[in-house]
């Protein structure tokens, strides 16, 4: 007998065992392990000693966390010893040295786990009940019907070397490697299974084809016999869980559903899965385990607060579409915590507003990983510089109802004092439209009011927006008190001149009827940038170079018009002598997408770009609300490129820059590379005019808000 | 003769979901093949029906997401319009086709019991399917059921199906030959009824683009399958439910009265819950409150559903 | 109001356990004709909830303890006062004592209610429950107060065996039985455990909607009840 050392190839283990060791049984010795302590024990069995323990390494770090695991080698392969002999790998021998190694480790009972069963398993539990506290099998190749035959006889000489043709003696003898291959690629079907196959082959390669052929005369003689199987069955009387892969391409579900149906367990069928779902997916296999064997993190306990216990907590919804909302919000947040010292503060956000909070240290709601993501439905919604935002918003209703029911599960659960929504469209439509659900003070936000038609919309559009529109204005009118504030961003100049729509009242005088104005929220205090030749030189600019700053804020949108303006900067560059571009691609681009250019710098999210824009000579921008007016408060000259058919960025923002006498707007569908040089030689470094932009908004939104509290 | 769908050309592209399948495929029974999805994986399965194939699976957009954090959701596409075939001869869209489809993809599936949900049409399949196969039926969710002889339609609705009409306006829209010359409009009126709640144009809009997925002939062949024949057959199948029942029902649904809601109710042993000022399908229109009464339902089936 | 003559046999069990509760609740369920029922429990009341479900598993549905006093674990170690022996002190719980109870009656309620409830602004519970134990005598108390109780490994043993689903609610300012009582309960029976913050030891008069709603939710998360 010879024993294998495997040490030396293994990979780094993510869990080493506790203790271990061999035990001798009939003069066989075999190797165990034990990780972890804590009841119930569980047994991981080896299958078919053309693997060992190895193969449950997905499992055991997190078993071993929670209670006591037992491995151990296979006769035939690992640490254990290889005797010889046909009879020496009966499956009635594993059963038996699984015995051995419970008392070997000094385990009384164990869950008892097992991988392609061949029949030791349930031996295992039919003949040693008060061992068995439950039986898990995971592909189980035990037949109530026919005996396994495999496709070929075992001896038979099939002509061919493809296929299951490689499962015959003769094979083995000639390419034993081709069939361990082919084999475990059976096992494994599932795509891009390259590792758990490597894994499996290498284990094989720990043992080898003369011990393998020792113990094989083919499936027919190597799992139990049907006979056998119906005689066990009756006398297993622990709980039994079946777990198989509907895909499974060794051993077909119907086995294990088979199984599962005479032992009066329970069958867990996975989708799409293999024969080898341990390996696999090892975490939902793992959770089945763990949740059979009631083992696992106990449940947190529910706790509920007596109402003069409870400190003041807002739960604040920030839309995601674009960073500008992200930056007001926070600085609002820091103004309300100032005035209402104490005050916990909550967001349910998602990608990219959860980048600019956890760079601030805020608390995000676990509940917000369940949020359906909103930026990429805006993405995909664009196409070439052109994003029809209320189509967008539209077609977007499945994403805010969802998105809606995660916030009804989070205030369900816990109590708030404020709920605020910055644009939360889900938040503030499906209240109006479910008004009981309201459960605490409610603050809306927002720096735009009133859906407004493009005009190749035709009739349909303007239909379609004053139907919104008028949906909006009988909620407000039904429920007056539910939204318990209503903060316009901005002053009431800053509204369109329109009306809602035809029979509809006009725009401003709705709004300043029903909102209060906080002025503009910038987001950061202009005056806190300091001075400029300071900060351009913190920021690395030197006094003659040129700046332009070319940024498309958080959206995922703006790839076109980097492409474009990226296009311009080699006739820009000759325009303009001393000029620097600085290209920001934002969270939601990747930079390496970008063309390439000499002297071209292209960043991707910058922290704090507000310093850039505020340092720069000239900005490069969307249409967007927020980077449009930091570079106003900013006074910086600056090209603004709404986008097509967003009728936000068209109507509502430019109305705003016009009356701050800010910005230059182009139009893209005509702005060509020349175009965009030329005007970016006019406009860098331009002195400008701008009517000063207030500091004080996020002041004055938090004490309308903290007012509620 | 089957057409298989031809969707994959005709189809729109869809709006982003707000959450996608965990699995999906095909299940073909008599040589048509019907298109299912499995969303989540908790306990218990529900099975959200198809209703009338002038919609398909989508219809549940609201409802997916939802309960599938908690719960492992079934959809499929009614035969007749979706991702499922379109076989032609009315025979093919008979009561008992759904039911059985239904059944199919439970067995594909490896589902053993479900929790049913059906709006309209699918109501009336999820109580045959309830009382034909209690074992497979933990309870059924019946929202705006339309069982027919329960009470009487609406006087507007009474023109003959089959005969050429001399009018045109309203529900003389309802009409095989008026759908076979403007199908289009045909969507549009049927769809304004079944949403007869104010600002409802996405609504509107989803379903004549659902509608528009399918053709007149096939939606015509969907209207000649068997049905039950009379009122003593339909009480007979309420009769026979066992499961819990919930019937939800608008008091404004223009297409099927409240009435047979209530009747419905009554006559499984279930409860009623009144959407006041609902139409036809609540669950796209009030989509907070169906989830909730879902959800609600489905909890209060406690253990007997593990 | 006739004080009732304190019986051993009568009110303890055979098996020197304080069982007679649980047998007349048992009973109770009998003269009223009902088959199964959930239990709900309030502090010792727990055991007795633990013993139907031990032994009389088919009549339990479910079992929801409210500030479970039970020896599953150390109580208060302000509480370990002599009981027996003539009372030294009258301060706190020295007043937990027999000799205190004959001569103090109803100032000991008053003192024990108020530990019971923690909560400002309780005055109502605590004079409703002063009323409901001057409606006893203190000799009914003293015997009671014979029978030993169970014992911790009992206890664990009925928790264990038991088979319906479990909710246990403990106030965390629970100063008759601490929250680690209530945890170690739920941890046994493996029931479900909520805390209630700032609660004492009576949430249900305290706080009664969200006792009342937490009741609700159990039951109708439970398994089918009667039905074919």
């Amino acid at each position: 007998m010879t024993l294998t050392i495997t040490a030396g190839r293994e990979q780094t283990r993510a869990r080493y065992p506790d203790e271990h060791g061999h035990v001798e049984r009939d003069g066989v010795r075999l190797f165990w392990e034990r990780y972890g302590d804590g009841e119930p024990t569980i047994l991981l069995l080896p299958t078919w000693e053309i693997v060992h323990s190895r193969f449950w390494k997905g499992q055991i770090p997190y078993l071993a966390r929670h209670t006591r695991v037992v491995t151990f080698d296979p006769r035939g392969n690992g640490r254990s010893d290889r005797p010889q002999g046909f009879e020496a790998y009966r499956r009635r021998e594993f059963a038996a040295d699984a015995l051995a190694v419970l008392d070997a480790a000094g385990v009384d009972r164990a869950v008892v786990v097992t991988w392609c069963d061949m029949g030791e398993a349930l031996i295992l539990a039919a003949e040693h009940p008060e061992r068995v506290a439950g039986l898990v099998f995971i592909g189980p190749s035990l037949r109530l019907d026919e005996p396994d035959h495999g496709q070929y006889p075992f001896d038979a000489d099939p002509g061919t070397g493809e296929g299951w043709a490689k499962e015959t003696r003769g094979y083995w003898l000639r390419d034993w490697p081709g069939y361990v291959e082919f084999f475990f690629a059976q096992c494994l079907t599932e795509p891009h299974s390259t590792k758990q196959i490597e894994d499996c082959v290498g284990w094989a390669g720990d043992t080898d084809m003369e011990t393998i052929l020792d113990g094989f005369r083919g499936w027919e003689t190597k799992i139990i016999d049907p006979v056998e199987v119906a005689a066990l069955c009756p006398r297993v009387r622990c709980p039994v869980l079946v777990i198989h892969g509907t895909e499974d391409a060794q051993v077909g579900p119907s086995v294990g559903a088979a199984l599962a149906d005479e032992l009066g367990g329970r069958l867990v069928l996975l989708e799409g899965a293999g024969h080898a779902p341990h390996a696999r997916d090892p975490v939902k296999v793992n959770q089945m385990v763990a949740s059979f064997a009631g083992i696992g993190p106990a449940p947190a306990p529910r706790t509920w607060t007596r109402a003069l216990r409870r400190p003041r907590r807002a739960l604040y919804l920030s839309s995601p579409i674009g960073l500008g909302h992200a930056r007001r919000d926070l600085a609002i947040a820091q103004e309300l915590r100032a005035l209402v010292p104490g005050l916990e503060i909550d967001w349910l956000a998602q990608d990219p507003v959860t980048r600019v909070l956890e760079a601030e240290g805020e608390r995000i709601h676990p509940a917000s990983a369940w949020l359906a993501n909103e930026s990429t439905h805006i993405e995909r919604e664009s196409a070439e510089h052109d994003l029809h935002a209320f189509q967008a918003i539209r077609r977007m209703d499945e994403i805010l109802v969802a998105n809606f029911m995660v916030f009804h599960d989070v205030v369900r659960e816990q109590p708030y004092d404020l709920w605020v929504g910055d644009e939360a469209w889900e938040l503030d439509y499906f209240l109006h439209e479910n008004p009981e659900q309201k459960r605490a003070a409610y603050a809306w936000l927002t720096d735009f009011v009133g859906w407004l038609p493009m005009p190749d919309g035709g009739d349909r559009e303007a239909f379609l927006t004053a139907d919104y529109n008028a949906e909006m204005i009988e909620h407000i009118a039904r429920f007056p008190r539910l939204r318990d504030r209503a903060v316009f961003v901005g002053n009431p100049d800053d509204i369109v001149a329109d009306r809602f729509g035809p029979g509809l009242p006009p725009i401003r005088e709705w709004v300043e009827g029903h909102y209060d104005f906080a002025g503009y929220v910038t987001g950061f205090d202009p005056a806190g940038v300091g001075d400029r030749e300071e900060l351009r030189r913190r920021l690395g600019y030197r006094p003659d170079e040129q700046v332009c700053v070319v940024t498309v804020g958080g959206s995922g949108v703006g790839g076109h018009l980097l492409r474009r303006v990226i296009a311009a900067y080699p006739e820009a560059g000759r325009l303009v002598p001393g000029l620097r571009m600085v290209v920001v691609a934002g969270p939601r681009i990747d930079p390496a997408s970008l063309p390439v250019h000499d002297g071209l710098e292209v960043h991707a999210y910058v922290h704090g770009l507000y310093q850039h824009l505020a340092a720069s000579d000239l900005a490069v921008v969307q249409g967007g609300l927020t980077t449009c007016m930091e570079l106003t408060a900013a006074g910086r000259p600056f090209l603004y490129f709404p986008l097509a058919h967003h009728f936000e960025q068209n109507f509502h923002v430019h109305h705003r820059l016009r009356r701050y006498n800010a910005g230059r707007r182009m139009d893209f569908a005509t702005a060509t590379p020349e175009v965009i040089a030329a005007a970016i030689a006019q406009e860098i470094g331009r002195p400008v005019d701008y009517r000063p932009v207030e500091t004080d908004g996020a002041a004055r939104a938090a004490r309308l808000l903290a007012e509620l509290l | 003769m089957t057409t298989r769908a031809t969707s994959e050309r005709r189809r729109p592209p869809e709006q982003t979901r707000a959450r996608h399948p965990d699995a999906e495929g095909f299940v073909e029974r008599g040589g048509v093949r019907v298109f299912w999805e499995r969303h989540g994986d908790g306990e218990p399965t529900l099975l959200l029906l198809p209703a009338w194939s002038i919609i398909h699976s989508r219809q549940w957009k609201a409802q997916v997401p939802y309960l599938a954090r908690r719960y492992r959701v079934l959809t499929f596409d009614g035969r007749g319009n979706g991702r499922s075939d379109r076989p032609a001869g009315a025979g093919a869209y008979d009561d008992g086709q759904y039911v059985a489809d239904a059944l199919a993809v439970l067995d594909a599936t490896g589902t053993r019991r479900a929790v049913l949900v059906g709006l309209s049409r699918g109501g009336r399949w999820a109580v045959e399917l309830a009382a034909a196969r209690p074992e497979r039926v933990l309870g059924a969710a019946l929202i705006d059921p339309a069982l027919p002889f329960m009470a009487p339609l609406p006087r507007e609705q009474g023109y003959p199906f089959e005969e050429e009409l001399d009018s045109t306006e309203g529900w003389a829209k309802f009409n095989r030959h008026y759908w076979l010359r403007e199908y289009r409009d045909f969507l549009e009126f049927f769809a304004s009824q079944a949403f007869s709640e104010p600002h409802s144009t996405k609504q509107i809009e989803d379903m004549v683009g659902w509608g528009l997925e399918t053709s007149p002939e096939t939606l015509v062949a969907t209207q000649l399958g068997a049905q039950p024949a009379s009122r003593e057959e339909v009480e007979a199948v309420l009769r026979r439910v066992r499961c819990p029942v919930l019937v939800v029902h608008g008091d404004g649904d223009r297409v099927r009265p409240h009435a047979v809601g209530a009747a419905v109710a009554e006559l499984t042993g279930g409860a009623l819950v009144t959407v006041e000022g609902g139409g036809h399908c609540p669950q796209a229109r009030h989509p907070v409150r169906i989830n909730l009464l879902l959800r609600e339902f489905v909890e209060s089936l406690g253990g007997m559903a593990r | 109001m006739r004080a009732r003559e304190p019986d051993a046999d009568g009110y303890v069990d055979r098996g020197g356990v304080k069982l007679h509760w649980a047998r007349a609740a048992d009973a109770v369920l009998d003269a009223t004709g009902t088959d199964r029922a959930v239990l709900v429990s309030l502090s010792m009341g727990a055991m007795w909830a633990l013993w139907l479900m031990a032994n009389r598993p088919e009549r339990v549905l479910g079992s929801v303890f409210i500030g479970a006093s039970v020896p599953l674990g150390p109580g208060y170690d302000d509480r370990q006062q002599p009981f027996e022996e003539p009372y030294t002190s009258t301060e706190g719980w020295a007043r937990y004592n027999r000799h205190y109870w004959l001569d103090h009656d109803r100032d000991f309620l008053g003192f024990f209610f108020s530990r019971c409830f923690t909560e400002p602004h309780s005055t109502k519970p605590v004079a409703d429950s002063v009323g409901w134990g001057l409606e006893t005598s203190p000799e009914v108390l003293i015997a009671e107060s014979h029978a030993p109780w169970p014992e911790e490994a009992t206890l664990r043993g009925w928790g264990a065996a038991g088979r319906c689903p479990v909710l246990v609610v403990h106030g965390d300012d629970d100063r008759i039985s601490p929250l680690r009582r209530g945890a170690a309960l739920a941890e046994a029976s493996g029931g479900a455990l909520v805390v209630l913050e700032g609660a004492g030891h009576i949430p249900l008069a305290r706080d009664p909607v969200k006792v009342n709603l937490l009741l609700r939710e159990f039951v109708e998360g439970l398994p089918a009840r009667s039905g074919p």
